[in-house]
Formats: C-alpha cells, structure tokens, sequence
C-alpha cells in the first residue's frame, strides 16, 4: 500500500499537486484523485513494474481497492 | 538513443539497421531469421546491436519475447520504435482467401499495433518522450493490381500511426509514416522487369526508389531534429504520381 501510495503521489505531482493524498480503499482513482486515461495509463506501467501485474489487463478499476484486489495486497 | 526495430535481418530494414548503428544508436533488432548481415553487423557494433528472433506472425508471442528481461526489458528506456517488418499477400481482389489475408494482418497490422502499446508503456514508464516510425508503402496512396489487400493493410497501419500522435502527442510520444515508393528488395522480387518498369515510369525521377534515402528519414523522424514533426506521412517515392 505504501509502494502504490508512492506512485499515486508521483502522477500527482507530476500533475502539479504537491500535496501527498491520503488514500483509503474506498478512493476512487477518477472522481477523488482526478486521473484521466493518460494518468492511469502511467500508473499502470508503474504498477506493473513495481508489482508485476498489469491491473488493467482483466478490465476497469476505479478505487483503491479495486487496485489491491487486482495486485493482492 | 535505443531503438526497436522489427524485419532488422534484410532489405529495407538491413538499411535502417545499419544506419541507425552508424549514427551511435542502439538497436533492438527483431526478425524472424538471423542473417550473415546481422551477423557481421552484431560483430562490428557487439556492445550497440541486440538481436531477437521473433515471428510478427503471432503477436502475443512476439511481444513476449521483444519486451523480456533479456532483450527490452523495463530496465531499458526506449527512445523510438521502428515497425518496418511487413509480409506481402499479392493477388487480385476476386481471389482473396482469407488464411494468407489474416497472416499478412497479423504481421502488418496487429503485431505492430500491439508492440506500439508496449513501446509507449515504456515510454511512459521512463517519463521520456519518443518517437515511433511505420514504414508504409506507395500503394496505400496510388492503387496497383493485386497489391489490395497489402496495400489496405498499409492504409490501416497510417490510420494507426495518425490516431497514435493526436492521442500521445501531450505526453511526448511522436508517431509518423514513412511511405516507400517501390524498392528493389525481396518484397518486389517476384515482379518481371517490364512490371518493374511499368511501375517506375509512374515516378518524376523514373527509377526505384533508393534503400538509403527511406532508411536516414527514419533515422531523422526518430531523432531530435524531427521534435515537431507528428503525425505525418513522409513520402520518400522518387514523386509518384
């Protein structure tokens, strides 16, 4: 949760918000964290590197815990 | 730079492969078969030229072996993609079976489209920007018999490379075509001299269309100075008409 929640913060301050996110399960990746498809498409390729799945392979994730559940953590 | 080329081994793609290697790149080189060329190529440049054996004709498989850890693996930032490996299917539309017609869409179609996702993922992995090349051919743009279904998947792969540049453009990603006119290599090997002739009268300049010029336009589309050059066609056709 701590590797994901480093790489969240990366897009996002790539994006230009500095201020790290506290994430919960229950956030959701476009409505709370404003990603679009470009921004989840890097969060895939930093995900798969770190964890070594692809989250978006077997279709859409929107929370967090949609994205542990994929990576099983 | 580092730069995946696919159909390294002969023709046109030799000449890219040489040529990149000649201006300091280092190649990823894909084919299906060695060759003595690659071979030599590979003993002149032993620490810039990486070779793969790999069949565009069954895509999944292709980019598992191209984007493994022995050959462009995460820990390489690629900084171009080159989709020149290409299969003919000739024959005159009232013959078209569909067997060598998905053949021929597997190795120019669907396998370069799949490699261009995981050579933008690596892209964006490594936060760079970069530039990928689909080499084209003229009959996408001026009808030949029996060349329909060769040339329609040409059309299909400009289509592709268009989309790709609006869609990645924001993130760095260039994408163009560069659009051959007829060569002398093994793909117009089966041509009689008089359809050769035929064909190249239809140039301005009235003669093949030199290896070399195709091969140092991709290897400017890939560089920085083509940084605002996307989406585009590039013919290099001797003109014609």
């Amino acid at each position: 949760m701590e590797k994901l929640a480093q790489i969240i913060n990366k897009i996002r301050a790539n994006k230009g918000n500095a201020e790290p996110v506290a994430l919960t399960p229950q956030t959701r990746l476009r409505e709370d964290l404003a990603f679009d498809s470009f921004d989840l498409a890097e969060l895939t390729v930093h995900v798969e590197d770190a964890f070594g799945k692809d989250i978006f392979e077997d279709g859409v994730v929107d929370t967090i815990a949609d994205v542990c559940k994929r990576l099983g953590i | 730079m580092n730069i995946l080329l696919t159909g390294a081994s002969r023709g046109v793609g030799l000449v890219i492969c040489k040529t990149l290697l000649e201006q300091g790149h280092a190649v990823y080189a894909v084919s299906r078969t060695h060759s003595d060329e690659i071979a030599a190529l590979q003993k002149q440049y032993p620490e810039k030229l990486f070779f793969k054996s790999a069949d565009l004709g069954d895509p999944a498989a292709a980019k598992a072996a191209i984007f493994a850890e022995d050959f462009v693996s995460n820990k390489i930032a690629l900084d171009a993609f080159v989709n020149n490996a290409a299969q003919a299917y000739d024959d005159i539309v009232t013959n078209l079976n569909l067997e060598p017609l998905r053949a021929m869409y597997e190795v120019n179609v669907f396998a370069p489209m799949l490699l261009t996702k995981y050579a933008i993922r690596n892209m964006l992995l490594h936060g760079k920007s970069g530039g990928i090349v689909h080499i084209s051919s003229i009959s996408a743009h001026t009808g030949y018999k029996g060349l329909a279904m060769y040339a329609s998947s040409k059309g299909a792969i400009e289509a592709f490379s268009k989309n790709t540049a609006r869609e990645w453009g924001g993130r760095g990603v260039r994408s163009n075509v560069v659009v051959p006119g007829f060569m002398e290599t093994a793909m117009s090997a089966t041509l009689s001299q008089e359809q050769k002739d035929r064909i190249y009268k239809r140039t301005s300049l009235k003669k093949a269309t030199d290896i070399s010029s195709v091969a140092e336009t991709v290897a400017f589309l890939v560089s920085d100075r083509a940084a605002s050059i996307t989406g585009q066609a590039i013919h290099v056709d001797n003109g014609t008409i």
